[in-house]
């Protein structure tokens, strides 16, 4: 504490330098405050203030963290990096972000809904700041505030809309399990600093005493820190509560829930991993290995689960867990290549995601309801709108010509490069995996077209509802780039140089 | 533009034509989908008229035509390298012919889909859909192009089975799809592993060229499909062994081999006549090609080690797809696994590794082309009638249906083997060349020959007896008089389609050399390729 006191004048002259660094994340904080003030005072007048000051919030966050590119930083006593592969990562969190916000807006556009929409805007920067902080820190106790700030934020983003039962248990659910995987994960950090005396995961300090650490104990460390981290990212063992989340959410916050929070916390787990894994030592091999059975179970859990669903959005519920896994695999295969691969898969993931939910949204819309029995017969009526469903499904399989196809291709190049270096089983295994639960996953995404095209049922009566008109353009357009990007991927990942 | 791409892209234009035209323009889409695939017949046979028969292909940039190569994606992947995938099409004499079939084959499609009327829009972009993937299949040269387009043919295909099939089109449909994805992402690890284990020799990057694939200097030392200091094993299978079996299976479920054949009579129950047409005529070419084009030149050394396997298989094929059909009661099922029978040919003339077996087996794949595809569009004019096709429940359609029952005694008996047709031919070349392999060492027992000769003789059996009991005696229907009337003879479409592909067996087999002559340089190199590693 003494040395503190004696650096002080030291200590102020950092943080203030450290500010700039984190202007994109201050322009987050100021629209959080703008757009509370907004929904207190100015809503009344003029209903779009709140979602006005979000959106400008967002798009001058986007702009501040992209005139970072290219000049990595440190800030906060190294508490904060600010290198390219954050900026990326930022860069697609804000504009996924961006999306969900006028996703929401959109969908309750036409409802009445009595509680007051601009507070959910000022959750969702909240959530969006926890998230950049996420992807920009090596240091477990910023890392822990950024998780529970995302997780608090989540918590609120499902329980505020939740009208019955149903709803209500699901949120109910997830802060269970949030809070107390949030104290299993502190658990572990402490037991972490214990062995290390050190916060920051990539120090030399925190690598050597993680070394000699007993083995025992630092497992258990491990497994408890990971299961903060699992929750998040939804892999299995902690996915339970994933299902029902996404079924009673409003599906726009479904697309959020499903998306946005697990770009966060994959690049943190990228730094992470990249660091753990480079030594010889025990901990490294037990991260692989550890990432790499969670990897493979949650695929085939994930996909296996997801055959039996009828619902549409509790289908991709488990479709996304399963996808968690595949970025798993992308994560490992992030070790034997540049960030690209990893950045890549996850924007694409991101644009198919967001794609699909926005046209589940769209036809909740129009016919009412999200089961799979609904759709039967609807590819008359809506051409154009389930041919591009077909594609993005195409997509997520993981089938050319599409940027599924190809962001598939590259996490396999790589885990393949991987095992011929090192002959790991593990990766062998990986890549088996990877590719039958492709196959696995067909079945249950072409039940959409099944349904669509190959059954007949009776028309539906649509409600012309104008407020699914802008959600139906954002997502026909994802979709068609992902088509786009499956034949000249080179637009997209020429960015991530 | 090259002409193989114009040959590939054509169709395309099509789909995006009949996808603009209004609704109201609804009967015209057949004729767009027809003048399209008559400008692509017209192009191919173009094309084959001027192959320069001299050009011996398979390994030597220099033995394909019509090249065209185009870097399509460059991207520096940092510790993966560059990566290096070009638009590269090209063609020499194995995939020539095929080109020409597919374009025929094409056409008989659009032909016996006439009468469609349940959303033609959907149907016909589809069906052109399909030809561009197929057309792309045969051209491509850089195995990433292959494969999508491999892919790419698997969704119209899933769709036209799926919308315009028969009752039990959904259980059909997505049974195809999963077998050949089954195969096909396993595939994808095997070209993902091929890619890290060549360099293209000019640019010092790796590759997805086919060619450079099979050139054994431009595998890096100790890569997992390297041959030299390669001491890779998965589950105590050898790196390139696993390699070759891998890409075999993926193509094996198309051929389709007994007994990953199951998808197969389902899927022509199911589908739609055309379809039926286009997956015998065409799909079941593409297993065959790709086990030409890519099992065997990729993998030579495994290719000959796995030999004998590959014959027996071909062998049980044969055998096993004649007594199935022997036991068929549905006319379309029995013609399905007649078609197993007939694919067997292929794959016990290609593991013959001679000369004579290999041509065979390529001129079999013809033959069986557009005769299978008659078979289909046969059993097509009387399902149209009456939507019936149980064999017992017809009896005498010779003094019916004359004309009809001429064309089908024709069909049959060139798909039998008759000597003047083009089978006997494609089937004796397979016998001769089985046989000499003990001679010349590589590894095909005689018995296997004579196997396949029982095989014939059973196709003689199921066939003849099917003519004598559908065709012959008193006519008998199970519908009596509402069938009689339904029942008409062929009408003028029917016989514009049917003569010539009839008239194409009986050319073929009195001049085969219209293909060989095409084909042997490239079938000489493919065999001096392989037997190296004998």
């Amino acid at each position: 504490m003494q040395d503190i006191n004696v650096q002080l004048p030291n200590l102020l002259d950092q943080v203030i330098q450290s500010i700039p660094y984190f202007k994109a994340e201050l322009a987050l904080i100021f629209a959080f405050l703008g757009s509370i003030l907004a929904t207190l005072f100015v809503d009344k007048w003029w209903k779009h203030g709140s979602f006005v000051i979000t959106l400008t919030g967002i798009i001058i966050s986007f702009i501040l963290s992209t005139q970072q590119l290219g000049a990595p930083q440190n800030g906060f006593f190294g508490m904060l990096i600010v290198d390219n592969f954050s900026v990326y990562a930022r860069g697609i969190l804000l504009l996924a972000l961006l999306l969900c916000v006028v996703f929401i807006q959109q969908h309750f556009r036409n409802k009445k809904f009595s509680k007051n929409l601009g507070d959910i805007y000022s959750i969702l920067l909240t959530a969006g700041l926890g998230l950049n902080i996420l992807t920009m820190t090596s240091n477990w106790l910023l890392a822990f505030i950024a998780i529970e700030t995302v997780s608090i934020s989540s918590y609120i983003l499902v329980g505020f809309f939740s009208e019955n039962k149903k709803q209500a248990e699901a949120s109910m659910k997830y802060v269970l399990f949030g809070s107390v995987s949030a104290a299993v994960m502190l658990y572990g950090l402490s037991l972490l600093y214990g062995f290390t005396g050190n916060l920051d995961f990539t120090s030399f300090e925190h690598i050597q005493g993680l070394i000699e650490a007993p083995k025992i104990l630092l497992s258990l460390a491990l497994l408890f820190m990971f299961s903060g981290i699992g929750f998040k990212l939804s892999f299995v063992p902690f996915h339970v509560w994933a299902p029902d989340v996404y079924e009673g959410a409003p599906t726009p916050v479904t697309a959020f829930l499903s998306t946005v929070p697990k770009i966060g916390a994959l690049v943190l787990l990228a730094r992470l991993f990249e660091e753990w894994t480079s030594s010889s030592f025990y901990f490294s091999e037990l991260v692989l290995v550890l990432v790499s059975v969670a990897a493979i179970v949650t695929m085939l859990v994930g996909n296996l689960v997801a055959l039996r669903q009828t619902n549409i959005k509790r289908m991709m519920a488990y479709s996304s867990i399963g996808h968690t896994g595949f970025l798993l695999m992308a994560l490992i295969a992030n070790l034997a290549s540049e960030p690209q691969v990893l950045l890549f898969y996850i924007a694409v993931y991101t644009i198919m995601n967001l794609a699909v939910f926005g046209l589940i949204d769209v036809l909740e819309q129009k016919t009412g309801s999200a089961q799979l029995e609904s759709y039967q017969g609807l590819g008359r009526q809506f051409p154009i709108l389930f041919t591009v469903f077909t594609l993005l499904g195409i997509s997520l399989v993981g089938l050319p010509p599409t940027a599924g196809f190809i962001g598939k291709l590259f996490v396999f190049s790589s885990v393949f490069d991987l095992f011929q270096f090192n002959n790991n089983k593990y990766y062998l295994i990986l890549l088996i995996v990877g590719a039958l639960t492709s196959v696995i996953s067909l079945f249950y995404y072409f039940k959409i077209p099944l349904f669509a095209f190959l059954r007949k049922g009776e028309e539906v009566k649509v409600a012309y509802s104008k407020s699914a008109q802008l959600v139906y353009i954002i997502s026909i357009l994802l979709g068609i780039s992902t088509l786009v990007l499956g034949i000249f991927p080179s637009i997209l990942l020429s960015l991530f140089k | 533009m090259g002409l193989l791409s114009l040959l590939i892209f054509l169709p395309l234009v099509a789909t995006a034509l009949i996808l603009l035209l209004p609704n109201r323009m609804q009967s015209n889409y057949k004729y767009i989908a027809l003048g399209f695939t008559v400008i692509q017949f017209a192009l191919a046979g173009w094309l084959y008229v001027q192959f320069d028969n001299s050009a011996s292909g398979i390994n030597q940039i220099s033995g394909f035509q019509y090249l065209e190569q185009l870097p399509w994606i460059r991207l520096d992947l940092g510790s993966l390298g560059q990566l290096e995938i070009d638009y590269f099409l090209g063609v020499d004499g194995v995939s020539m012919p095929l080109l020409v079939l597919s374009a025929f084959v094409m056409l008989m499609a659009i032909g016996a889909s006439w009468n469609i009327t349940k959303s033609t829009k959907g149907y016909f972009s589809l069906l052109m859909l399909l030809n561009m993937a197929v057309m792309g299949i045969f051209c491509a040269l850089d195995f990433f192009l292959f494969y999508i387009f491999y892919e790419v043919m698997l969704l119209p295909l899933y769709f036209l089975i799926g919308i315009w099939g028969g009752a039990n089109r959904e259980y059909a449909a997505i049974k195809f799809f999963i077998y050949t994805l089954f195969g096909s992402v396993f595939m994808l690890l095997i070209i993902v592993g091929l890619y890290f284990s060549v360099v293209n020799p000019d640019t010092g990057a790796h590759t997805f060229n086919m060619l450079h694939m099979m050139n054994p200097n431009n595998y890096v030392d100790g890569s997992f499909f390297a041959y030299l200091n390669n001491y890779y094993e998965v589950l105590g299978i050898p790196a390139r062994m696993l390699g070759f079996i891998v890409l075999f299976v993926a193509f094996a479920i198309k051929v389709p081999i007994v007994p990953l054949h199951t998808w197969l009579p389902d899927a022509h129950v199911e589908a739609p006549t055309p379809v039926s047409i286009i997956l015998a005529g065409i799909l079941l070419k593409i297993g065959g090609y790709g086990i030409i084009r890519v099992c065997y030149s990729i993998f030579p050394d495994a290719a000959v080690d796995a030999n004998w396997w590959l014959g027996l298989i071909g062998v049980i094929s044969i055998l096993y797809g004649a007594l199935n059909a022997l036991a068929q009661k549905d006319l379309k099922r029995l013609i399905a696994y007649s078609s197993v029978s007939h694919m067997g040919f292929v794959l016990l003339g290609v593991a013959s590794l001679t000369a004579e077996g290999i041509s065979g087996a390529l001129f079999q794949m013809l033959s069986h082309g557009f005769l299978s595809a008659a078979l289909f569009f046969l059993v097509g004019v009387i399902y149209d009638r009456v939507h019936d096709r149980y064999i017992y429940n017809f009896r005498g359609l010779a003094s019916h249906m004359p004309a009809y029952t001429g064309f089908v005694a024709v069909a049959f008996f060139a798909s039998l083997g008759l000597p003047g047709f083009s089978a006997f031919i494609g089937e004796a070349f397979v016998i001769i060349g089985t046989f000499n392999a003990e001679s010349v060492g590589t590894g095909i027992p005689r018995w296997m020959a004579i196997a396949g000769s029982i095989g014939i003789l059973l196709s003689a059996a199921y066939l003849l007896w099917t003519l004598q009991r559908m065709f012959f005696g008193q006519t008998r229907f199970k519908g009596g008089e509402a069938w009689a009337s339904a029942l008409t003879d062929i009408n003028t479409r029917e016989r514009i389609i049917l003569f010539p592909t009839l008239a194409l067996a009986l050319v073929l087999g009195i001049m085969p050399s219209l293909v060989f002559d095409k084909m042997n340089a490239t079938v000489l190199n493919l065999v001096s390729l392989v037997s190296q590693y004998l």
